[in-house]
């Protein structure tokens, strides 16, 4: 029996599919990259945007005309909306959150479908399962969407990269930004035992992962749903950075993504004391115009983003910063979007992942006319890259001649070529076919640059 | 049935205005700091609202503020429900609070627009020594909701339709006559649009952004 899974969406999606797969492959399942050819077919679905709706739609329209000549069974889990999830459960034949992944295999055994675990059944079984699925669907959809996650959190997920892995810390999000509905979907904040993060981050440097990268809706919020009963951030990355030092191995650990409101001076700190926790620092700042970050209900001011900025500055001279910007949220000004461009100038980011506005079903704003019309989202998206490509450009140049290490993570379209990040995460083109060092961290000495990456020689 | 929060009990409700009411409800133990705001629907319902929380932090009972929204899903039912029928309470969230040490010693200039006044009732009730002063926009002098709960000479209303408040004009109009001290903590709620231009005249004033705090509601 074949199974397929379609992960829509962020990172944490993708950690969680890691976790998914173990769970269904246990039952007997394998895994195929064909839906056509899958007895059992699931969707990880992400709320933040339309599209991706859309998307979860049309797949299971078209498994379900399947279903006429196939017996097949599909699952809907990951981010979905409460109003959604009542529409998909008349679609879906399991509707489940992620944090009762643990019974999916009673979901799944309880519909006496031809399974391996469906063959167990007999026809006089099947109206005590019909009775005990109801019962299930009925509790899944009673539960609160983070009441299971600590099991969640214990299936051994079944890491995709030999060298690269995520590990969840943390789960939902209480910030409410106006334009995200993570807070409806994911729901509250819960943080993992530290104990599991520490085991599983130990299990991973054991194994020598080259890239850890801590996940979670808001990492830096770490913690702080325990009331003093768990460490915070900060302790969790002296903690894995004591971890690194002690193994004496190299390896980078990232986090993301942190809120600006609970990036605190004591983070940026700790990863200057440790070499294995990764100069580089993805911090969203959404808007460069106070107004709009009220709208946004972002909770700091670009006042309060310009000290966390000169803090890193200060103690990490070498880090690189990333953020994440959206262009023509509803009711920026023409002024506001010119104030997110001085920011651009100011921070000077290596990286920003620039979105156009877009209304994401179940966010406050959702309610409010989307009023910047797409023509000029779109000209305000062109002419931010155009800002960013500069002044990425400008920091890329400064690389030349510099010798960095890189973290070489498979080969390049053009096959001449493999590709690398150092642990700034710029992209590294290196001209070399050598295959063995995929998953390897190599000396790179960077001759040229370009706006978004830079080239060198393996020295 | 789609349970999120807790189960609270409607206790009654309170008809302030045509279109604006208190909703009281069973407190059962849940601690908030004033300021913040709760995420509730009717049980059972998968539609749900945020409300800044109205009551104060050691009051038995909770209380939200509604004003009805022209065809709202969710604010024209809660007003329909009775004594002892059940509500989805989820939270306390929010970062709309007074920190301690400003509490203490702090001066404090907090405006608001329509049911924006909740959070600042909250604060009033909650920490009955602040220094504060309210100023209130509103369109009818009628919507100047339980100002009798706010010390003598405290509260000011703005009111832009009849002549009957404290202040005839708009919240910003009284701002630029009568701008606070640069070190006043200055308090925002309400509609956007009153917050930016708030905003822009307290800056204008000499203000610094990290004595603004503005919580939108929409």
């Amino acid at each position: 029996m074949k199974y397929h899974i379609v992960t829509l969406g962020c990172q944490m999606n993708m950690s969680d599919s890691e976790r998914t797969r173990p769970v269904i492959e246990r039952m007997g399942y394998t895994w195929t990259d064909n839906e056509e050819e899958a007895d059992l077919l699931g969707i990880l679905a992400c709320s933040v945007r339309q599209k991706a709706i859309d998307k979860v739609y049309s797949r299971i329209h078209k498994w379900n005309k399947r279903k006429d000549r196939q017996n097949l069974l599909t699952f809907l889990t990951g981010c979905i909306l409460p109003a959604d999830k009542v529409k998909f459960m008349k679609l879906f034949d399991i509707v489940f959150p992620m944090s009762e992944l643990k019974e999916l295999p009673e979901m799944i055994s309880q519909y006496g479908i031809v399974t391996p675990a469906g063959l167990q059944q007999t026809p006089e079984t099947l109206v005590y399962h019909n009775e005990k699925l109801t019962e299930l669907r009925q509790k899944t959809n009673e539960l609160k969407l983070n009441e299971h996650i600590f099991d969640f959190w214990h299936i051994n997920p079944e890491y995709t990269s030999h060298f690269e892995a995520f590990v969840p810390i943390q789960n939902g999000c209480d910030k409410f930004c106006s334009f995200c509905a993570v807070p409806y979907t994911r729901g509250r904040e819960v943080s993992r035992p530290s104990k599991e993060i520490l085991d599983e981050v130990q299990s991973l440097i054991d194994r020598n992962y080259k890239s850890i990268t801590l996940l979670g809706q808001n990492v830096n919020s770490y913690g702080l749903d325990k009331n003093g009963n768990e460490i915070g951030f900060p302790e969790l990355l002296r903690k894995i950075g004591e971890m690194g030092k002690k193994s004496g191995k190299e390896f980078w650990v990232y986090f993301t993504s942190p809120h600006p409101r609970d990036m605190t001076g004591e983070v940026i700190e700790v990863i200057a004391q440790y070499p294995n926790l990764a100069k580089q620092i993805h911090i969203p700042i959404q808007s460069g115009d106070d107004k709009v970050l009220i709208k946004m209900n972002r909770k700091y001011s670009v006042d309060d983003f310009r000290k966390i900025m000169k803090t890193i500055r200060t103690l990490l001279p070498e880090a690189t910063v990333f953020t994440d910007i959206i262009v023509g949220f509803t009711g920026e000004t023409d002024e506001h979007f010119e104030n997110t461009r001085k920011i651009m100038d100011e921070f000077r980011f290596n990286m920003a992942y620039i979105a156009q506005y877009s209304v994401r079903p179940g966010s406050t704003s959702s309610r409010w006319e989307d009023d910047v019309p797409v023509h000029v989202k779109k000209q305000r998206f062109h002419t931010l890259t155009e800002d960013l490509m500069r002044v990425s450009f400008e920091n890329n140049k400064k690389m030349i001649g510099r010798t960095y290490r890189v973290l070489v993570r498979g080969k390049e379209r053009n096959q001449q070529f493999l590709a690398g990040l150092t642990e700034g995460k710029i992209n590294v083109r290196i001209p070399s076919t050598d295959e063995s060092l995929i998953g390897n961290i190599v000396n790179v000495k960077i001759t040229t640059a370009t706006e978004f990456s830079v080239a060198g020689e393996i020295i | 049935m789609n349970i999120r929060g807790n189960i609270h009990k409607v206790v009654n409700i309170r008809d302030l205005t045509e279109s604006t009411y208190v909703l009281r409800m069973e407190k059962k133990g849940l601690k908030f700091v004033a300021g913040q705001n709760l995420n509730i629907g009717i049980a059972g319902d998968t539609e749900r609202r945020d409300y800044s929380i109205y009551s104060a932090e050691n009051d038995d009972y909770l209380e939200i503020l509604v004003k009805e929204v022209k065809d709202g899903l969710v604010s024209k039912r809660l007003r329909k429900l009775k004594a002892g029928e059940e509500l989805d309470v989820d939270g306390p969230f929010g970062f709309f609070t007074i920190k301690e040490e400003s509490r203490q010693a702090g001066k404090f200039l907090f405006i608001a627009s329509g049911s924006g006044i909740a959070p600042f009732h909250s604060f009033a009730r909650s920490y009955q020594k602040l220094d504060f002063k309210l100023i209130h926009g509103i369109r009818h002098s009628n919507e100047a909701y339980e100002r009798e709960h706010y010390p003598e000479g405290q509260y000011v209303s703005c009111v832009t339709g009849d002549n009957n408040g404290d202040f005839k004009g708009r919240v910003t109009e009284y701002l630029r006559l009568n701008p606070p001290d640069n070190n006043t903590l200055c308090y925002l709620c309400g509609n956007v649009n009153m917050i930016y231009d708030a905003f822009d005249i307290l800056k204008e004033k000499g203000l610094p952004s990290e004595n603004l705090f503005a919580e939108v509601y929409f």
